[in-house]
């Protein structure tokens, strides 16, 4: 078997962790932004960080989907559910984001049939065994998700599968890294990619990090030596002073990405002129809509959606994790009211959300100094 | 279970929609409807839908991410 085990070695990872200690200079602090969720919770499940010398920094980034996803639009999800005849499905962790009322979950408690899927496909196949029923997809996730959703909905159109529709909400990755690169104050100075929405619009989008900002940037795979190769190839460029994008993952990622998947998001989506994400705020041209073409299967448009926007809980600090701001245990309510079995934010929800993480691997307790 | 590909959203992972994708093994290749059946690491198995990939084989292992499959991992397999 190649390439699960190899990049899993211990004693390899020893040495890699070896090599970038010898590329840290004394005195020098290293703040690199893991952008997707997937990285933050291989670091924090594999250990990753205590391998590492303490001046290098991890810096979460907001590359997990429903971590991202404002208050206001979980709402206009519940309201669609709570439609007489409606079967609302939604990936699993979708279910437990708080809205301002209350989760999904708990309006099906209260009798809204709201369903847990795999994927769109799940909903297409819930659709086609219900023609009575209106069945209605909550589609989130950046571009590697939207490819899935598009299928679906080109799939729904040609079989003319009149009784299924989706709520868009997803959302593209280089808004929200223009955003925060636009912000100097967090003094990123290499970016860990995310190597599967890489798989599908290329690492070769990521240029304009190294070119327009000057900062290092490395597509990277998953497991725990993808991500201490990457850090040290991270580190490789500022000890050389460049700026440029390597792909670490080249086993999967293509410099330019899958030309179907991109087509098929052309076909249904078109970019919206702004979208909300939550802790950063409204950004011009970051969230996907589905096209006057599939207007048929926009549930937006089918059942006109509240379309409200509600300001995230005082106590919740998600905003300033998703900026890599502060710590996960540095926010008030870490590890007291918010916790993953009574979320009050929405990083605490997913296992890929960088509180979740931190409370399930205990690196609140090492970072305060406390014994874990 | 097969090593060579990732486990189930048993994990405690997000496999769904932490824009992470999970290796699957190819078992059989369903043509007609433009899915291949496959397998994860806890001994599921799930339609998988291939359209942005093109032809795929039994053996090849597949990163697929909410039922859909991104991209063919270069080289792996048994």
């Amino acid at each position: 078997v190649k390439f699960v085990q190899e990049f899993r070695d211990a004693e390899l990872g020893r040495g890699v962790a070896g090599q970038i200690r010898s590329l840290v200079e004394s005195g020098s602090h290293y703040k690199l932004m893991e952008v997707c969720g997937g990285h933050t919770h291989s670091i924090y499940r594999y250990g990753i960080d205590g391998l590492l010398p303490p001046e290098v920094e991890f810096v979460h980034g907001p590359g997990c989907p429903v971590c991202v996803l404002p208050m206001g639009r979980v709402d206009d999800g519940i309201a669609i559910a709570r439609e007489p005849g409606v079967i609302f499905t939604c990936f699993g962790d979708m279910m437990r984001i708080p809205g301002s009322r209350g989760s999904l979950l708990e309006a099906k408690a209260e009798g809204a049939d709201v369903r847990m899927v795999y994927s769109p496909l799940d909903a297409l196949m819930i659709a086609r065994q219900n023609p009575d029923r209106q069945v209605v997809f909550f589609a989130i996730g950046f571009e590697t998700t939207a490819p899935s959703t598009a299928l679906t909905l080109v799939r729904a159109k040609t079989e003319g599968i009149a009784n299924f529709c989706c709520m868009s909400n997803h959302v593209t990755i280089e808004p929200p890294l223009r955003a925060l690169l636009d912000s100097p104050a967090l003094g990123i100075d290499g970016f860990i990619g995310p190597g599967h929405v890489a798989t599908v619009i290329g690492a070769g989008r990521f240029q304009f990090i190294a070119e327009e900002y000057g900062k290092p940037f490395v597509v990277a795979g998953f497991e725990p030596l993808d991500v201490l190769q990457s850090v040290h190839m991270l580190l490789r460029q500022i000890a050389s002073g460049r700026a440029m994008v390597e792909n670490q993952y080249a086993r999967v990622v293509p410099w330019e990405g899958n030309a179907r998947a991109t087509a098929v998001m052309q076909e249904v989506f078109e970019l919206r002129p702004e979208f909300e994400w939550r802790g950063l705020g409204v950004i011009p041209r970051s969230g996907l809509k589905i096209v006057e073409a599939y207007s048929s299967l926009d549930a937006e448009r089918r059942f006109g959606v509240p379309g409200v926007r509600i300001e995230d809980p005082e106590a919740c600090q998600c905003g300033e994790v998703l900026k890599g701001e502060i710590k996960p245990w540095e926010c008030k309510v870490f590890g007291t009211a918010c916790t993953p079995e009574r979320p009050i934010g929405t990083c605490m929800v997913s296992p890929e959300g960088a509180c979740a993480a931190y409370y399930s691997f205990g690196r609140y307790a090492r970072e305060r100094g406390v014994a874990v | 279970v097969d090593a060579g590909v990732d486990a189930g959203s048993g994990t405690g992972e997000c496999v769904t929609c932490g824009d992470r994708a999970s290796r699957m093994r190819v078992l059989e290749v369903l043509e007609l409807q433009g899915l291949a059946l496959c397998l994860d690491g806890d001994g599921s198995q799930r339609a998988v839908e291939t359209g942005l990939l093109g032809a795929v084989a039994p053996g090849d292992t597949l990163l697929v991410h909410a039922g859909t499959a991104l991209a063919r991992e270069a080289g792996a397999g048994a």
